[in-house]
């Protein structure tokens, strides 16, 4: 991470600038301040809103929402992408489904999946989960299929059962995809948990924006943008720590 | 009981291309190799010597004929075991774990086991990395890895497809010794592939030479080289018949090399 420090201060103080000019702007009137929001206004909105009003809980509940359906969403896509490494004739009948399913935009499927499951945070689990689940079985069935020939032949001469391949293989070789699935599907299910949350629902950070834009409180709703990105900042960064200490044996390839 | 520790009768092997023509490999091949016996197959490129190991390996099974394995001496079943250039370790394996993998595939590793291949990793230097992951080990230290998992899986019978064609020429002199002290000492025997006549004849006892489509043995050479004490792979390459076996085998490829482009 070290070569990146300088880029880093490029892009903090590239920031920073931005965000004093802004302020500037919006208190010398050179900007609309109602329309736009301001710095200081986004910061007395964070205090209140952490102080008195709803938004720690709010950003709990998106964040369940979304790791919930993350985790269960990719984790099954994932399982059952692995194992259709066993059945290579089915894998190709499967994978066309997928990639069918991955063609429908899941935020459509939201307004079916609230009738179904009601306006409480099951319902955003379930648009988090589905807007995972396609993208991580293709991306596993991928790379179940990705492993060298070779190994597997190795594998084939020392006469080990399938299901020994599979588990000292397949599983080892693919937990680099499967990393790198959970990283990209963050920002999916955060996307399926925020528009649930816009459709219907009684909390989290996506309720509290949409509340906050029918009330032109521009302040507010830059302040759940900011929240969300952070969020999801974070959510990466704990991926990536997790995956320095499963694949050390990969630091220095 | 087989006279030979691996005999191969009659062997047909075709390949059906997709526009249903059917391409020839072998037809009719027969060849053995005794027990401790060095045997190198050269060949031009195309020639089938990787189809040959995988069809005695059983990667392959053959559309005729018959590949037969020898018993070991105390009438249990013999194995074959399979190397190729590629060093094929698990990057997400230490060395040890990489060095006992064929085991770990038949039954579970014992402690007795992991000490074995302590000990053969410490004969070949490399004892300080057991548990070091293999992108910090240089080509010949991970090719002498996968030497070490062939051979503690316990084979009779060690198949090398050009193990050491990618290495520097002295970790491949090194190299092609351990391999020659091995059917000494473990009175293991080897069919080796490559395209180095010099390796082939520094190493074996038989050289045979495979041409021609559908391909057969165009000539076979007994290696016997003169040297002081046991032969090794500077040795041989010093011994004064060398040359002329280098000569006539180089005029075999090349014959078969006209044969074949006559077809």
């Amino acid at each position: 991470m070290k070569k990146n420090n300088g880029a880093t201060m490029i892009v903090t103080t590239i920031l920073v600038t931005l965000i004093i000019l802004w302020q500037m702007a919006a208190q010398a009137n050179v900007i609309n301040g109602q329309l736009l929001g301001s710095p200081l206004g986004i910061y007395h909105s964070a205090v209140i809103g952490f102080t008195k009003g709803q938004l720690l809980y709010d950003t709990w509940v998106t964040l369940v929402e979304t790791l919930l359906g993350l985790v269960l969403g990719s984790g099954l896509g994932i399982v059952l992408g692995l194992m259709l490494w066993f059945y290579p004739r089915t894998s190709d009948i499967v994978e066309q489904f997928s990639i069918l399913l991955n063609s429908i935009p899941k935020i459509a499927l939201g307004p079916l999946i609230i009738i179904w499951f009601g306006s409480g945070m099951t319902s955003k689990i379930w648009l988090a989960g589905i807007s995972t689940f396609a993208v991580a079985m293709i991306s596993a069935c991928a790379a179940a299929q990705e492993v060298d020939k070779d190994l597997l032949n190795l594998f084939k001469s020392f006469k080990a059962p399938r299901a020994m391949v599979f588990k000292k293989l397949i599983v080892p070789a693919s937990v680099p995809w499967i990393f790198s699935i959970f990283r990209i599907n963050i920002g999916f299910a955060l996307i399926g948990a925020v528009v649930g949350e816009f459709i219907a629902s009684e909390s989290g950070l996506g309720h509290a924006v949409f509340v906050a834009g029918s009330l032109f409180d521009l302040n507010s709703v830059w302040l759940g943008v900011i929240i969300l990105t952070l969020m999801a900042a974070v959510l990466t960064w704990v991926v990536q720590l997790i995956e320095e200490r499963v694949v050390s044996w990969k630091v220095a390839q | 009981m087989l006279e030979n520790l691996l005999e191969i009768n009659n062997l047909s092997h075709a390949f059906i291309k997709a526009n249903g023509e059917e391409i020839r490999i072998f037809q009719n091949l027969n060849f053995h190799v005794g027990q401790a016996e060095i045997v190198a197959i050269v060949g031009r490129s195309g020639a089938g010597k990787s189809t040959l190991f995988n069809l005695i390996s059983g990667l392959l099974a053959p559309s005729a004929g018959k590949i037969s394995l020898g018993a070991r001496p105390d009438g249990r079943p013999g194995s074959i075991a399979y190397m190729l250039q590629k060093d094929l370790l698990l990057p997400w394996r230490t060395i040890l774990e990489n060095a006992v993998l064929g085991i770990e595939l038949q039954r579970t590793v014992t402690d007795a086991d992991r000490t074995r291949a302590l000990a053969m990793l410490a004969r070949y230097g490399l004892e300080s990395v057991a548990n070091a992951y293999p992108h910090s080990l240089s080509g010949g230290m991970k090719q002498r890895v996968a030497l070490t998992r062939t051979l503690l899986s316990d084979p009779t019978v060690v198949l090398l497809d050009e193990p050491f064609s990618a290495l520097d020429y002295e970790t491949r002199l090194m190299l092609e010794n351990d391999v020659i002290s091995l059917t000494r000492t473990d009175r293991t025997s080897v069919i080796l592939v490559t395209h180095d006549i010099d390796e082939a004849i520094a190493m074996s006892n038989r050289v045979v030479v495979l041409g021609g489509r559908p391909a057969k043995i165009t000539r076979e050479e007994h290696i016997a080289l003169s040297v002081e004490g046991d032969r090794d792979a500077v040795t041989a390459r010093g011994a004064p018949e060398f040359p002329v076996y280098h000569k006539e085998i180089w005029n075999a490829l090349r014959a078969s090399d006209v044969a074949h482009a006559g077809v």
